[in-house]
């Protein structure tokens, strides 16, 4: 018994560790928890220990912001949940995890994951948060997306809000710029959620230069020029009739 | 899933039943129990059967292929059959002595406490005048004999039982094969191919009985051994486990919801091409089911078509109306709307209901009203397994109200857009609109401080590259036809050298005779003119 003790005491050290934000103490207490588990027989106690563990592993990941040792740490703690395991932190897990992959835009795995869950599982807030994300972007309701800023569960989901962020905004730029003439320069602030004029001109620069900017109001479209003889693909339709013609002969 | 569980039967096995009925009549001798033929004409398929050597019926090279089709024609005797039928065909056609007597014995132990048994000594001097069956149709019968004691308790509900009978088949013939294997050079290790096909129904069983009994450490043990047995069956090259088993593993990880699971096993699997065309169906429903719960539509939807051409039209019903609603929600999901007479099929009618009204929905383009269909109808979803699937298509609804009201109005305001879509708001509504432009549903532009959506005059489709395009692909898609057809055509040898040689002669001959004709019409014409 030895092994699960020495276990817990480490867990309740991690645990502490985790409340006041230490992150590089925390990393350093897992490893040598993970180490103990290495030799954990598979008795209920045992299990509810290594589970929680990894928990606190993958909550350590978000608050560090390192999304490939989040999905690492998934994979560890997925055999456990998989097990028929589960303590009281397991929906906020699981909705973190599925706010990964909609951050990742692995959407047939984030389904996959859905298929999972039970009923009672995808009605809590922990979880039906990234569900309601999903299909807001699906349809493109995109100012509800900005706004889940605002309400999130817990904090830790704000580090997968902000990096949804940037990926509905390079969406807008994306519809905006095919179902807009022109738009007031203020008025793409707020759709794109951007602060200040100079972060969307910054944005603007950087990522859409073929966006006019003229005074107040940014241009999309182009005027569109006259037909020019260069857009008949005259070579193509003479070369699609020859093709017609040899193999008419091939016929006949 | 009971309804997919008995293979359908096909025309010529009926027609062979027919035949069995008229031999039996021949043999004019007093009536033996339905079972106990069954067994005696395996033994004379399979070659065996000192006592009447002259009627062997055909000698095959492939045995397994024998009991297959012999399987199809023996579902009729074993349909009526009951646990005390079973036995006493144990006792009458295997050998206590032989390598059976396991099966013998554990066949009939089952009915020990419902019968009082004979006593041993009392049985064997009846038994000699029938005849116990040879070695090359006793293990064959015994496997089959089980299966059919696994399915009887099954169909009881007593599951725990079955299960520990179709384990102990299992292992029984398992036994077989690794015996066979061992003495590969002798007759027997070719002779075991015959075992294939009941072991497969063997492990179809035991799955089944497995699924009753609903337990998960049981079925934990199971996708091992099942993984184990696959691996074997590859070994041995039997078509039927292979196939029997990808779809029972698949059938298992898809009930527990392990999509990612269910879709590795079938990226990592080749599925037998010479399978039954049962399992075949039953694969290719499967895969449709796991390639549409990870969004890949286009493949799930061929895959789905597949499988309802390929299943049998009089049977089966309850698979083709699952295979059939999964492949209308596909096509939802897809944007298409199903044909109504898909829904109007028969049988299908009622079962097909629910989706019926939920495609009236999204053909509506109403929010509102799909989500009240589906809140109606959302215990029955969860039981079909299609709830998540289902609410996927808010953004097809969306889509299909937005279509509708760019065709019927030129210019419509973003509120009256939210109000007509069921959407939250009208900023909500740019969005919409915002995101249905880039993805090529709507033509139209938005303008941001009148807040109304303008839609584009329609253009001159022949005025565009579109015509010439789509000619080019009805052309290409002709000129390659008859490509392949000619390709495809078989010509006997030096058959066109005759056809050459006349058509020379032909030529030479029609040459003449036109410059003659020409000549005259020329003269003619000539005259004509002068005239």
């Amino acid at each position: 018994m030895s092994s699960l003790e020495n276990a817990t005491s480490l867990l309740t050290k991690l645990k502490g560790l985790a409340d006041a934000g230490d992150v590089e103490g925390g990393k350093a207490t897992l490893s040598q928890l993970k180490i103990a588990m290495l030799d954990f027989p598979s008795s209920p106690e045992h299990t509810k220990v290594a589970t929680e563990a990894l928990e606190l592993g993958v909550l350590l990941t978000v608050s560090e912001g390192d999304l490939d040792a989040f999905a690492r740490s998934m994979a560890q703690l997925k055999p456990y949940y998989a097990g028929g395991g589960g303590t009281a932190q397991k929906s906020h897990i699981l909705g973190l995890n599925l706010m990964y992959l909609l951050v990742d835009n692995r959407l047939s795995e984030f389904h996959s994951e859905l298929e999972l869950l039970t009923d009672q599982e995808a009605s809590n807030t922990f979880v039906s948060f990234p569900i309601n994300l999903e299909r807001q972007l699906m349809v493109g309701i995109y100012d509800e997306v900005l706004n889940a800023g605002m309400n999130v569960p817990d904090p830790s989901y704000q580090f997968f809000v902000d990096n949804l962020l940037q990926t509905v905004r390079d969406s807008i730029a994306d519809c905006v710029e095919v179902s807009y003439k022109t738009m007031k320069i203020k008025d793409a602030m707020t759709m794109m959620k951007f602060d200040t004029q100079k972060a969307l001109m910054e944005y603007v620069q950087e990522c859409r230069d073929d966006w006019i900017v003229e005074g107040e109001t940014l241009c999309f479209q182009p005027p569109p020029m006259g037909s020019k003889a260069s857009d008949i693909p005259s070579m193509k339709l003479i070369s699609q009739s020859l093709s017609y013609a040899t193999e008419m002969e091939r016929i006949v | 899933m009971a309804k997919k569980e008995d293979p359908p039967k096909k025309d010529s096995e009926k027609k062979e039943e027919k035949d069995k009925g008229k031999k039996e009549e021949e043999n004019a001798a007093p009536p033996l129990p339905p079972l106990e033929a069954a067994g005696r004409r395996l033994e004379r398929l399979l070659g065996g059967g000192l006592s009447d050597k002259d009627r062997t019926l055909h000698t095959y090279s492939n045995p397994g292929k024998v009991v297959r089709r012999w399987l199809g024609t023996a579902s009729g005797a074993s349909g009526g059959a009951t646990l005390e039928d079973i036995s006493a065909a144990a006792t009458k056609l295997l050998d206590p002595a032989g390598r059976c007597s396991a099966g013998r014995v554990l066949l009939k132990a089952e009915t020990a406490a419902e019968t009082a048994m004979d006593v041993e000594g009392a049985e064997t001097p009846k038994m000699k005048e029938a005849g116990y069956l040879s070695s090359s149709a006793d293990r064959e019968v015994e496997g089959w004999l089980i299966s059919l004691m696994v399915r009887l308790l099954w169909k009881d509900n007593k599951f725990s039982e079955a299960f520990a009978l179709a384990q102990k088949g299992i292992d029984i013939l398992m036994g077989y094969l690794n015996a066979s294997a061992l003495k590969i050079t002798s007759m027997s290790g070719v002779s075991a191919a015959s075992l294939y096909p009941l072991l497969a129904r063997m492990f179809r069983f035991r799955s089944l009985v497995a699924e009753s009994l609903n337990d998960p450490a049981v079925a934990a043990s199971l996708r091992q051994d099942m993984a184990r047995g696959q691996n074997m069956a590859c070994l041995r090259r039997d078509v039927d486990c292979q196939a029997t088993l990808i779809n029972l593993m698949l059938q298992d990880l898809l009930n527990n919801a392990q999509v990612e699971q269910a879709q590795k096993l079938l990226a990592n699997s080749t599925f037998p091409d010479s399978a039954s065309n049962n399992q075949l169906c039953r694969y290719l429903y499967y895969s449709g089911r796991i390639q549409s719960l990870r969004l890949e539509y286009t493949s799930a939807f061929s895959n789905l078509s597949q499988c309802l051409r390929k299943a049998p039209t009089n049977t089966g019903l309850g698979f083709r109306i699952a295979a059939q609603r999964l492949l209308i929600i596909v096509q939802l999901l897809m944007g298409e709307i199903p044909d109504r007479h898909v829904f109007l099929s028969k049988g299908m009618k009622r079962e097909l209901s629910p989706y019926l009204a939920i495609t009236q929905a999204v053909r509506q383009g109403d929010l509102g009203v799909f989500h009240q269909v589906v809140a109606e109808q959302v215990t029955r979803l969860q039981q079909d397994g299609t709830h998540t699937l289902i609410s996927r298509l808010a953004q097809q609804v969306v889509k299909a109200g937005l279509r509708k009201l760019h065709v019927s109005y030129s210019r419509l305001s973003l509120q009256d857009v939210a109000d007509r879509l069921g959407l939250p708001s009208a900023t909500s509504a740019e969005f919409v609109v915002a995101k249905a432009v880039r993805d090529g549903v709507l033509d139209a532009t938005i303008h941001h401080e009148e807040a109304y959506v303008q839609s584009h005059d329609l253009v001159d489709v022949y005025a565009t590259k579109e015509p010439a395009e789509a000619f080019h692909r009805r052309i290409a898609y002709c000129l390659t036809t008859h490509n392949d057809a000619v390709r495809a055509m078989r010509y006997p040898p030096d058959a066109y050298k005759k056809q050459l040689e006349a058509s020379r002669g032909n030529r030479r001959k029609r040459n003449d005779d036109k410059t003659d004709e020409e000549k005259a019409q020329e003269l003619e014409d000539e005259l004509d003119e002068f005239d």
